[in-house]
């Protein structure tokens, strides 16, 4: 056997190539003392010593890690906690992480209580005196009830984390559980009413980015109605404000509705070329030291809201203003949620003309011009989500929030990778004893091997997040690739078969005849369900397909080729 | 179950026995189509060659039967399989417990409920557990079930009733799930059997006619409107009936992955198992399975360049024999050491699924194979 030729075919060649990229997507780490940052919650201590939430999709061997508080180190959730308890308010705190050191100081936690008594208190007023012409302030003296500060000890210092994450591997609601989210309607609604709720629930997560999401009605037994929402991978703040707002979108001519939010807008652009930072406005500095930025993107109306909207404008006057621009009387005042987020001027060419195109545009603030402009960003995420899916039937309240535990542990995990292991012993007694030649346990264990490598490679690059779903699609994959490698050895080693005649080359084609058509057979039936229903059976199908590509381009020709230059010859 | 599953076995190990010693005589007789049939009388043990029709009759009967016991189901409860609580809801108990883990709870709930489907896990806040969600399949109408439930939770999680409450919980998969899945299987069904109508037909203008056909079928499926797809439905019986005429092997294949299914789908409604989300994805797994064999065996009948049917079918055995084997020790070793339930489900169905595709390939998938060709040949042997 000559291991020169076998590591200058193309095949093994492509195959290290994939093993090695795979590798580094997945980035497996060696320590696993310490934690992740997940959040930092903003005004609080965290925040104001200068740490930064992660961007939201950055990969997890990316975060910054906790290592040590006051150079005690931390080794997990249960110690930070533990050394973040023994706080007192004013402490001074050294974080140090993978990245930086920072200094905090815990702020105190204060409850306000009002006492039964009153006292009389100095008010300052200004009042205008007649006699004199002038404002002058005036001194009164009010009663007020008693306000007493009470402290209440060390205020939280502003981390969410969790445990430090070994490898670039993101895992799903099953692996790792997520934010819990238990919401009511304000009014009850009908069971009816209740599935639209939840259908428009799971499109906002979906629009938004968040695919790994259950949303299921809950009802407690005096017949009140919930809505349980399991997310993973987005923190409780995000999940708050994307789920409590109702979304109701208004554009109103004077009292007059000329667009809502859903299906009366057509589309919503969310490329760079039509959406972002605004360019013209930019970003710049408030009164108070923070950053402002503004954003804007534009939306397509449908010919009958535009329609509706010239009807409107062509009833009203066009005033001009100071610049020689004609404007019309009204202006199109943009409503969410029954709060003014904007008024746009309508130019007088306008009038009686529908308008499909329009502008939207907000703002974002951090103590950073960076913060600020990711907060911008974010802000117009979920404007956009909220534009797209329109509003709910009914505003939600947000009852309960917490982190919920997987279904499937890290024990489930141990078992899985336990079970991969003697499940590949398995396989290879059976070949072993089938072809009586250890030789071929070779190659079939770098084949099976590699596959599982190059698919959670593949998936830590695209951050896909591992689910149950995903694993079944891993365990169809190599399980094919186990019978398609049977199927190469049978045509091309087994010297029972009687077409000693034909050359090596023929042999590898008519073996992958066979493995082609069940690719193509099976690809073609994951297709369908890639395309229905959301969550379970996409993730399936897509890791199904993924698996079996790898295996049929990359790992399987090289395993033809390595068995190729270990039997030859025999 | 338990008798159902002994027989299954005892025909595999019947089939074996028959195999080996076949394969032997074969070589002896292997010339000209004419004396094939009384070779193959004379050849001793050939039960698996000479009485390959009368075998047809087990998978078909497995598959009658499967039918029937999915559709009492369907009668005695509503559903076709029987629903986990991850998929059909039930009552969920909130325990305010700092001191247990979920896992505790559950070992001591489970052995007091048994047939019950009972998951649990943890609230935290701040990284800390504040209290323990236990789920059971059980509905609000089965009073005295609640009640014991809501005593065991209250004493295993050692809680006084304030720090307990109660609500249903719907399934996680939404009303539409099944529906869509359905739909989903039957356009992957028809597109399986149009590959294999591709790569095994000879005449080029079914191949255009059933693939424009299968698209549109397809498509209607896909939509939600009730005619459209009720014409897809239609146009999938216009489409078996081409492959009927034109290749019966890309039938006998998507039959064999919808036996595979059903046969399934029987046996796990027989044994009572509660499916999760998990338990969905293992079926679909068995399309995968299934198509592998039957292709192979497809490829070795109908593409081989020398030999009987017959011949071709035992070296299509031997390669598929290998592969189910090897896909059956991963499964059982699984089986023995998977720890959680979930990972039991799922290894249990795809041992089901594989015993079923044994049969399903090589009695039912051969025995159409080598039905049709031989009645094929014997047409052109009077023609001649």
């Amino acid at each position: 056997m000559s291991l020169k030729k076998l590591f200058t075919n193309w095949r093994i060649i492509v195959l290290l190539i994939a093993l090695l990229l795979s590798l580094v997507a997945i980035h497996p780490s060696l320590s696993s003392d310490g934690v992740a940052i997940r959040t930092v919650i903003k005004n609080s201590s965290a925040a104001l010593a200068g740490m930064q939430s992660p961007a939201p999709n950055s990969p997890p061997m990316s975060r910054e890690v906790i290592l040590s508080i006051n150079n005690i180190p931390v080794k997990d959730v249960a110690s930070y906690n533990d050394i973040v308890k023994s706080f007192k308010p004013g402490d001074q705190v050294i974080i140090k992480t993978n990245r930086d050191s920072y200094i905090l100081t815990v702020k105190e936690n204060f409850k306000i209580v009002t006492l039964n008594k009153t006292e009389k208190v100095p008010v300052v007023k200004q009042v205008f005196d007649n006699e004199t012409n002038q404002t002058i302030n005036v001194t009164e003296y009010v009663e007020k009830p008693v306000v007493i500060k009470e402290s209440l000890g060390a205020q939280d210092l502003g981390l969410i984390v969790y445990d430090r994450p070994t490898s670039n591997i993101r895992k799903g609601l099953d692996l790792e559980g997520g934010t819990r989210v238990l919401l009511e309607p304000e009014k009850p609604v009908s069971d009816d009413t209740l599935d639209l709720i939840i259908s428009n629930i799971k499109e906002r997560l979906n629009v938004y980015g968040v695919s790994d999401v259950i949303v299921r009605p809950a009802k407690d037994f005096s017949g009140k109605t919930y809505i349980s929402v399991e997310i993973a991978g987005l923190n409780k703040e995000e999940v708050r404000e994307l789920l409590a707002k109702q979304g109701k979108f208004e554009a109103k001519i004077g009292n007059k509705t000329v667009f809502l939010g859903g299906h009366e807008i057509a589309y919503v652009c969310r490329t760079a070329d039509c959406s972002g930072i605004d360019p013209t406005s930019g970003c710049g500095q408030d009164a108070a030291g923070d950053y402002v930025c503004r954003f804007r993107f534009a939306i397509t109306l449908t010919p009958e809201a535009a329609k509706k909207q010239a009807n409107i404008t062509k009833n009203l006057d066009v005033i001009m203003d100071g610049n020689g621009e004609g404007y019309l009387s009204e202006n199109l005042s943009l409503y969410l949620d029954d709060q003014l987020v904007d008024q746009l001027r309508i130019s007088s060419g306008l009038k009686g003309n529908a308008i499909t195109d329009i502008s939207i545009t907000g703002s974002g603030v951090g103590k950073t011009k960076q913060e600020a402009v990711k907060d911008a960003l974010a802000n117009m995420k979920k404007l956009q989500t909220v534009l797209i899916t329109g509003s709910l039937p009914v505003k939600l309240k947000i009852v309960k929030t917490d982190a919920i535990s997987p279904i499937l542990g890290r024990a489930f995990l141990k078992n899985v990778v336990l079970i991969g292991l003697l499940s590949i012993l398995a396989v290879i007694s059976v070949v072993v004893i089938r072809y009586r030649s250890l030789k071929i346990s070779i190659p079939m264990v770098i084949t099976m091997v590699s596959e599982v490598i190059i698919l959670l490679g593949f998936a830590s690059l695209i951050g896909w997040r591992l689910d149950l779903a995903a694993i079944a699609g891993i365990i169809i994959a190599v399980g094919t690739g186990v019978d398609d490698q049977i199927v190469i050895t049978d045509e091309t080693i087994n010297k029972e078969r009687a077409s000693v005649s034909l050359s090596w080359k023929d042999k590898i084609k008519k073996a992958f005849f066979i493995i082609m058509a069940s690719y193509f057979t099976t690809v073609v039936a994951m297709i369908p369900l890639w395309f229905s229903g959301a969550g379970l059976l996409k993730g399936f199908a897509f890791t199904t397909i993924v698996g079996v590509s790898i295996g049929v381009f990359i790992t399987r020709p090289a395993f033809a080729v390595i068995a190729e230059e270990l039997f030859k010859n025999d | 179950m338990g008798v159902f599953a002994l027989r299954r076995a005892e025909r595999i190990r019947r089939k074996k026995k028959k195999v080996v010693p076949v394969t032997k005589s074969k070589k002896k007789t292997l010339n000209n189509e004419g004396s094939f049939k009384v070779a193959k009388a004379k050849s001793a043990g050939g039960f698996y060659d000479l009485h390959y029709k009368l075998l047809l009759i087990i998978p078909i009967l497995m598959l009658v039967l499967a039918i029937a016991i999915i559709g009492f189901q369907v009668y005695k409860t509503g559903d076709f399989i029987h629903r986990g609580v991850s998929l059909k809801g039930g009552l969920t108990i909130t325990a305010e417990t700092t001191s247990l883990t979920p896992e505790q709870v559950l070992d001591v709930l489970k052995p007091q409920f048994h047939g019950v489907d009972i998951e649990a896990r943890s609230l935290e806040e701040a990284g800390r557990q504040v209290a323990i969600i236990i789920s059971a399949d059980i509905t609000p109408d089965q009073k005295d079930l609640v009640n014991k439930f809501y005593l065991a939770v209250q004493k295993a999680t050692n809680t006084s009733k304030e720090d307990l409450s109660v609500q249903t919980i719907g399934s996680s998969l939404g009303s539409a799930f099944f529906k869509q899945t359905i739909k989903a299987l039957f356009i992957a069904f028809l597109f399986m059997g149009f590959v294999v109508f591709l790569y095994f037909a000879e005449e080029n203008k079914s191949k255009l006619i059933s693939s424009i056909i299968t698209l549109f079928a397809g498509f209607f499926m896909y939509s939600s409107s009730s005619l459209l797809n009720f014409i897809a439905l239609l146009l999938a019986v216009v489409l078996v009936i081409i492959y009927v005429k034109k290749s019966i092997p890309s039938v006998a294949v998507m039959l064999a992955a919808f036996s595979d299914i059903i046969v399934t789908l029987a046996v796990v409604d027989l044994m009572g198992i509660k499916i999760s989300t998990a338990g969905i994805a293992a079926f679909l797994m068995l399309i995968g399975y299934s198509v592998d064999t039957d292709i192979l065996l497809s490829t070795r009948v109908l593409k081989r360049s020398s030999g009987s049917v017959y011949d071709g079918i035992i070296s299509a055995l031997k390669t598929g024999l290998t592969m189910n084997l090897t896909t059956l020790a991963a499964v059982i070793v699984a089986l023995i050491f998977a720890e959680s339930e979930v990972l039991t489900q799922i290894m249990t169905i795809i041992f089901i699924g594989l015993l079923a595709d044994l049969i399903n390939t090589w009695l039912q998938n051969a025995g159409i194979l080598r039905w049709h060709l031989e009645s094929l040949e014997k047409k052109k042997g009077v023609k001649a």
